[in-house]
C-alpha cells in the first residue's frame, strides 16, 4: 500500500481535526463535511506548495471557516423549520491556542468514544469508526465488508442521526464509564481486525487492508492510553497474530493449520514487538482477556516447532480465561489445549461437555476439533466422519476444503487430485 | 442482473467432497477466484458494477412456507442436481446488449451446457425500448 508522507500526515491529522471541530460545534455530520473539504484542499494543495508550519492549525482552520458556512446556511434552515439547534454557534466559538498537542490528541480519542457509543450498533460503531477515525471513504468501508456502498451509506447515516437525536456528549468520559467507553472501542477495533483476519479464501486485498487499519488505530490508542495494560494487550494480540498470516495461506489460498505453517515465514519484527508489548503488560493492574489471549498468541509465536508448543502453559492461561466469561469457544480452544498437554482423551471428555451448547448448534468449530482429537487418538472412522459433519457445517470454501481433505486423507486412499 | 447456477453438486466439487465428478484442484480454485476478482474489478474500474453475491450451497437453504396460518420451516434436502440460484452480478450500463456481453465472461467455458441469465431489473425497463 503506497502512501506519500502528505497522505500520511492527513490520515493522522484527520481525525484531530475532525474531534476538534465537533468538540467546539457538537454537530458531528456537518463537521464531517467540513473537515472533508478541508482534506481535499490539503492533499491538493500540499504535495504542490508545501507543508505548513502547523498542519493540524492549517487544517482546524480551513476547516472551521467551512464549517461555519455550512451552520450559517443549515441554522437559517433550521430557523426556518423553527427547530432548536443544538449546537453552539460559531460566534461563541473562541480560536485556542497554536500549541496544544495534548488536547487534540485527545481529540481523538473522544472521537473514537463517540463512535464507539453503546447507542450505536456493532455495525455502526466500526462504520463510524473506520470512516471519522480511519478516515476510509464510503466505498471503501463497503467494499471491506462486503456489502454494497448503498448499505453502508445508509449505516453511516443512520449511525450519525443517531448520535444526532440522542444529543451523545462529544466529552471525555470519566470514571467508570470511561473504562466502559474504552472496553466499546477495544471491542470494536478486535471486530474490525477479525473481520480482516477471518477472510481465510480467495485473493482480497481490501480484507489485509483492514487488518493493517486495525493494527494503526490500536497503535493510535495505544499511543494515547499507554499506561492502560488492555490496550496494550489487544495491539499485542494483533501483532502476534497478524505475524502468521504469511504461513497461513497456501500457494493456491488453501487453509495452512499452525501446526503445518513454515514458521520461518512468520513475521519476526512483529513478534518480537507483541511480545514486549505483553511482556511488559502482564505484571501491571489487572490482567484482561486481551491479555491473556495475547500471552496465548506469544506461547505460541516463540515455540520454535509446533511439537514444542508450551501447552501446559496455554492451558492454565486458558483456564484464567474461562473464569473470565462463559464464551464456547475459549471452552473449546481450552480443551483442544487440554489434549495436547494431558492427551487426547482428556481433551474429548471436555469435548463432550459442550455437546449440547446451544451456542455451538450450527458451529464447525465443535466437530472440527473432535475430528482432529478423535484422528490425535487414532479413531480414523469417527474422526473422518466428525470431519465430514464439520465440512458441511461450514460456509467458508477454504475451511471445506481444508476439513474436506482431512476427511479423504484418513479414508486410507490419496484424494483424487492434487 | 446476471443469474448464475449451480446445484449442489458442483458445490460438493468446489468443496473438495468426493462424488462421482472429480473435486477441483486447488490451482483450479485459485485460477477461478482470480478470474472473478479480475473480472469484476474490471467491471468496478468501469463503473458497471453494481453488486456481486456468492450464495451459500443449497444444503444451508431453509425453506419457509405457511400451512394453515402457522409458518413451517424446513431444512433440504434439495435433489443433488437441481439447479438453484448461485450467486448474481448486478450491472448498471449502457444496455441490454453491453449487460449480454458482460455475462458471457460470467460462463465457464469448460463447463458443457454450462449458462447464465440475464434479466433487466424492472426499474429500467424502459430504458430498454429505445
Amino acid at each position: 500500500m503506497p502512501e506519500t508522507p502528505v497522505e500520511d500526515l492527513l490520515r493522522e491529522l484527520a481525525p484531530q481535526a475532525l474531534g476538534a471541530l465537533v468538540r467546539r460545534f457538537g454537530h458531528f455530520d456537518t463537521a464531517e463535511d467540513a473537515v472533508q473539504e478541508a482534506l481535499i484542499a490539503a492533499a491538493d494543495g500540499w504535495p504542490r506548495d508545501g507543508v505548513p508550519d502547523n498542519p493540524r492549525g492549517w487544517l482546524i482552520t480551513v476547516a472551521s471557516r467551512r464549517l461555519t458556512d455550512l451552520l450559517r446556511r443549515e441554522q437559517a434552515r433550521m430557523r426556518r423549520e423553527d427547530t432548536v439547534a443544538r449546537w453552539t454557534l460559531p460566534e461563541q466559538w473562541h480560536a485556542p491556542a497554536a500549541d496544544r498537542a495534548a488536547a487534540d490528541a485527545d481529540d481523538t480519542l473522544i472521537l473514537l468514544f463517540l463512535c464507539c457509543h453503546p447507542a450505536l450498533s456493532p455495525a455502526s460503531q466500526i462504520a463510524l469508526t473506520l470512516r471519522a477515525v480511519g478516515g476510509l471513504s464510503t466505498a471503501e468501508v463497503a467494499r471491506a465488508f462486503l456489502v454494497p456502498e448503498a448499505t453502508m451509506t445508509r449505516r453511516i447515516s443512520r449511525g450519525k442521526q443517531r448520535i444526532r437525536d440522542s444529543g451523545l456528549r462529544f466529552a471525555p468520559p470519566s470514571g467508570p464509564e470511561r473504562a466502559d467507553r474504552l472496553a466499546a472501542v477495544l471491542h470494536v477495533l478486535y471486530l474490525i481486525f477479525t473481520e480482516g483476519y477471518a477472510r481465510t479464501a480467495g485473493p482480497g486485498l481490501l480484507r489485509a487492508d483492514l487488518t493493517a487499519e486495525a493494527i494503526r488505530l490500536a497503535r493510535l490508542v495505544h499511543r494515547l492510553v499507554p499506561e492502560d495494560p488492555e490496550v496494550t494487550g489487544l495491539l499485542a494480540l494483533m501483532l502476534l497474530t497478524d505475524a502468521r498470516a504469511p504461513a497461513r495461506i497456501g500457494p493456491h489460498g488453501e487453509l495452512v493449520p499452525m501446526a503445518e505453517q513454515d514458521r520461518g515465514r512468520w513475521r519476526a519484527d512483529q513478534i518480537a514487538e507483541g511480545v514486549e508489548l505483553i511482556t511488559g503488560a502482564l505484571p501491571r493492574g489487572v490482567v484482561g482477556a486481551y491479555q491473556l489471549q495475547a500471552a496465548i498468541a506469544a506461547l505460541h509465536d516463540e515455540a520454535p516447532t509446533a511439537a514444542a508448543t508450551d501447552w501446559a502453559q496455554i492451558t492454565a492461561l486458558y483456564e484464567v480465561l474461562l473464569g473470565m466469561s462463559d464464551n464456547p469457544v475459549v471452552a473449546l480452544n481450552h480443551a483442544v489445549a487440554v489434549a495436547m498437554s494431558r492427551g487426547a482423551p482428556a481433551g474429548l471428555a471436555l469435548l463432550a461437555g459442550l455437546a449440547d451448547d446451544p451456542r455451538l448448534a450450527d458451529d464447525p468449530r465443535l466437530p472440527a476439533a473432535r475430528a482432529h482429537l478423535w484422528e490425535l487418538n487414532g479413531e480414523r472412522v469417527a474422526a473422518r466422519e466428525a470431519y465430514r459433519m464439520a465440512a458441511a457445517r461450514s460456509t467458508n470454501l477454504a475451511q471445506q476444503r481444508y476439513l474436506n481433505a482431512r476427511a479423504e486423507r484418513l479414508a486410507g486412499d490419496p484424494p483424487p487430485t492434487d | 442482473m446476471i443469474l448464475l447456477y449451480g446445484s449442489q453438486q458442483d458445490y460438493d466439487v468446489l468443496s473438495g467432497r468426493a462424488t462421482d465428478r472429480p473435486a477441483m484442484s486447488a490451482e483450479q480454485i485459485a485460477a477461478m477466484h482470480q478470474h472473478m476478482e479480475t473480472f469484476h474489478q474490471a467491471l468496478a474500474e468501469s463503473g458497471e458494477l453494481v453488486d456481486a453475491r456468492g450464495l451459500s450451497e443449497p444444503v444451508h437453504a431453509r425453506r419457509v412456507q405457511v400451512r394453515q396460518g402457522a409458518p413451517v420451516i424446513t431444512d433440504g434436502p434439495y435433489p443433488e442436481t437441481q439447479e438453484v440460484l448461485a450467486g448474481y452480478t448486478i450491472v448498471e450500463c449502457a444496455s441490454f446488449d453491453r449487460a449480454t456481453e458482460i455475462a458471457a465472461g460470467l460462463v465457464d467455458p469448460d463447463a458443457p451446457g454450462g449458462y447464465v441469465d440475464v434479466r433487466p431489473v424492472l426499474d429500467g425497463v424502459e430504458d430498454l425500448a429505445g
